[in-house]
């Protein structure tokens, strides 16, 4: 008698336990290429917000840089059947399709930092570049006292994040007597920016600042500065603000700051969370960016306002 | 009478290769003292710096003659640098290994790597293109993993997200240096010695004669007695021990092991050893050419960037001096 009262409670509380686990969610996370260190950290973002809840499994597929291979993916996605997307998309115009088939067919589409066209998906996210551009030239304005030669090291400038990154700083700098001597596009890579900056120095005899549009670069100039031993003369400025790079740069006194350009992974999944509980989401979610200085990495860098 | 293109293609024909090469690279230097940059290109700095730049495409260009030369192709040094540099960073700041042991991981990998590939061309009929295509693939793979996808830097993170800093290795401070009064890049040193060792192997040793031989007429070396498939095998084991100094160098002078290092550095080689003259056919060519299809390429950029020239007019250029410098030194 008492076993059978035992093994009552038993399975009632197995089945308990199982009806609150019974709901689980399988998400497909799409990344259109791990070869920058900045998403790599998006999944790693991903990874670790899911981690928190036991209910999530995150699928995870790279489209190494390949419009149609990433189209394939979210075409896998919605085969399988998964419960929610998150896509990163390479580019606009050739994912718009299949995020709108994936989201008409009730799937719920998150789609982070680049864009699809038209209206069809649940929530952007995404940060500002221009913004943080303006922020960035702001920021050298007031360190530099007003004055001073800065180089410019570009990202691909046929990039959006490029673009933005140059036309935001230009605006931040306007009206102060900061002035830009010498630019060049260094394509997101660190060698190309340190041989960049090799040049620069042997141009001009008195440099400022060096405004780079990613750490790995800002990083790059610096050992070219340190080479001509010259480091100590100019402020070295780079944008990401990745753990282990920009804010490891910041703590070792190789840049006077890093811009945060934040990866929203964890958003995407917070966001993710409320959409499967039924919850309603902002169609765009713009993340708020920080900046790391020597004064402020310590403590985990200031808000952007 | 002959018309002005016979006789100026005469004229080229009775050139040796290397004084062919050599009027590319005069032209590349006449154009840099025109477009000088207020005097930037007269300054030995200047010189020194290409010299540094283009030091890591050097001795990958020297691996990638002896491979042109024996009639193959090999893509997967970009990659095959990048493992190296890993597993170097690895070995020096993580798990402070002497930088001896390192290095000699570095280069075992590196050498079995090319090795792999040579046997997979040699022993298994796989064409090169193929062979070192699939080889450029895993080889990135390997990088990505042991690297766990990050830069090998001298922050190393703790499992629990925080950051231990270890002070730059000596060895690394050491390749990221300059000698002679400041004024040689110690990576350009291990260039030109990668460079004279080259040299040395395909003009005064049997294994030299042996790939001209291969790369000339394959089945004429076999039925003439030669060991064709071990001879590949070296050839592409050479390759990949010369990424992996390669590799190291490019660890140095980064300061820290990125995975991502070297993406299309394998055209660049390619495109070094065919400016000097090295043709892809195979059997004929050398490192001298290539030395000085190094030069070309490096002045070339340098050219452009003092001069602060815009991407889209820097990659049309270079397009079109590549186009006449290979047309200068074409037979």
């Amino acid at each position: 008698m008492k076993l059978l009262h035992v093994s009552l409670w038993l399975s009632l509380s197995i089945s308990l336990v199982s009806g609150q686990d019974s709901r689980t969610y399988t998400i497909g996370m799409s990344q259109c290429n791990l070869g920058e260190p900045w998403r790599v950290q998006m999944n790693a973002d991903i990874r670790r917000a899911a981690a928190e809840h036991p209910e999530l499994t995150v699928v995870f597929k790279d489209a190494q840089n390949d419009n149609l291979r990433q189209r394939a993916h979210i075409e896998e996605f919605i085969r399988a059947g998964v419960d929610a997307i998150l896509v990163s998309p390479k580019e606009a115009a050739p994912l718009t399709g299949v995020v709108r088939d994936a989201y008409r067919k009730g799937i719920p589409v998150i789609v982070i930092d680049r864009r699809v066209l038209g209206e069809d998906y649940t929530s952007f996210i995404g940060a500002d570049n221009r913004k943080i551009g303006r922020a960035l030239g702001k920021w050298l304005v007031q360190r530099l006292g007003g004055r001073g030669m800065i180089v410019e090291l570009k990202g691909l400038m046929t990039s959006t994040p490029g673009q933005d990154r140059h036309s935001g700083f230009r605006e931040g700098i306007k009206g102060s007597e900061l002035e830009v001597i010498f630019e060049a596009d260094m394509k997101w890579l660190e060698p190309n920016a340190r041989k960049e900056m090799e040049s620069a120095l042997a141009r001009f005899s008195r440099i400022d600042a060096v405004y780079a549009h990613n750490d790995p670069a800002a990083h790059g100039a610096w050992l070219a500065a340190r080479a001509a031993g010259r480091e100590k003369e100019m402020l070295f400025v780079g944008v990401d603000g990745l753990p282990h790079e920009g804010q490891v740069y910041v703590r070792q006194g190789i840049l006077a700051a890093s811009f945060e350009y934040p990866t929203g992974g964890k958003e995407a999944v917070e966001t993710v969370l409320r959409v499967l509980r039924g919850e309603k989401v902002p169609k765009e979610i713009t993340l708020p960016s920080r900046v790391f200085t020597r004064e402020n990495v310590e403590k985990g860098g200031d808000v952007l306002e | 009478m002959a018309s002005v293109p016979e006789r100026w293609r005469d004229l080229r024909r009775r050139l040796p290769g290397t004084a062919q090469a050599g009027l590319a690279l005069a032209v590349v230097l006449i154009v840099g003292a025109f477009f000088h940059a207020e005097g930037s290109f007269f300054e030995w700095g200047t010189h020194r710096d290409m010299l540094r730049q283009m030091s890591v495409y050097g001795i990958l260009a020297c691996g990638m003659t002896l491979v042109i030369i024996a009639g193959g192709i090999d893509l997967s040094v970009g990659s095959i640098l990048a493992l190296c540099a890993v597993l170097f960073s690895l070995g020096v700041i993580h798990w402070g290994w002497p930088a001896w042991l390192a290095a000699g991981m570095a280069l075992g990998a590196g050498g079995l790597c090319g090795a792999v590939s040579g046997t997979a061309i040699a022993r298994f009929r796989v064409q090169p293109f193929i062979a070192t295509l699939a080889m450029m693939v895993f080889a990135r793979g390997v990088a990505k993993l042991v690297s766990g996808g990050q830069k090998i830097s001298t922050a190393i993170q703790g499992s629990d997200g925080s950051y231990e800093y270890v002070p730059t290795p000596a060895s690394f401070e050491m390749l990221n240096a300059r000698i002679f009064g400041d004024n040689v890049a110690i990576v350009t040193i291990v260039f030109l010695t990668c460079a004279v060792v080259c040299w040395f192997i395909l003009s005064r040793t049997l294994l030299g004669r042996r790939l001209y031989a291969i790369g000339g007429n394959e089945e004429a070396a076999w039925l003439s007695g030669m060991p064709v498939k071990s001879t590949k095998v070296l050839a592409y084991g050479l390759s990949g021990l010369l990424c992996a100094v390669a590799g190291i160098c490019q660890a140095g002078q980064e300061l820290q092991g990125d995975p991502e290092a070297g993406v299309a550095y394998e055209l660049t080689a390619i495109a070094m050893v065919v400016i000097g003259g090295t043709t892809l056919r195979g059997g004929e060519g050398s490192v001298g050419l290539t030395v000085i299809g190094v030069l070309i390429i490096g002045y070339l950029e340098k050219i452009l960037s003092i001069n602060a020239v815009g991407e889209e007019t820097r990659l049309m250029l270079t397009g079109v001096i590549i186009m006449i410098a290979v047309m200068f030194a074409r037979k």
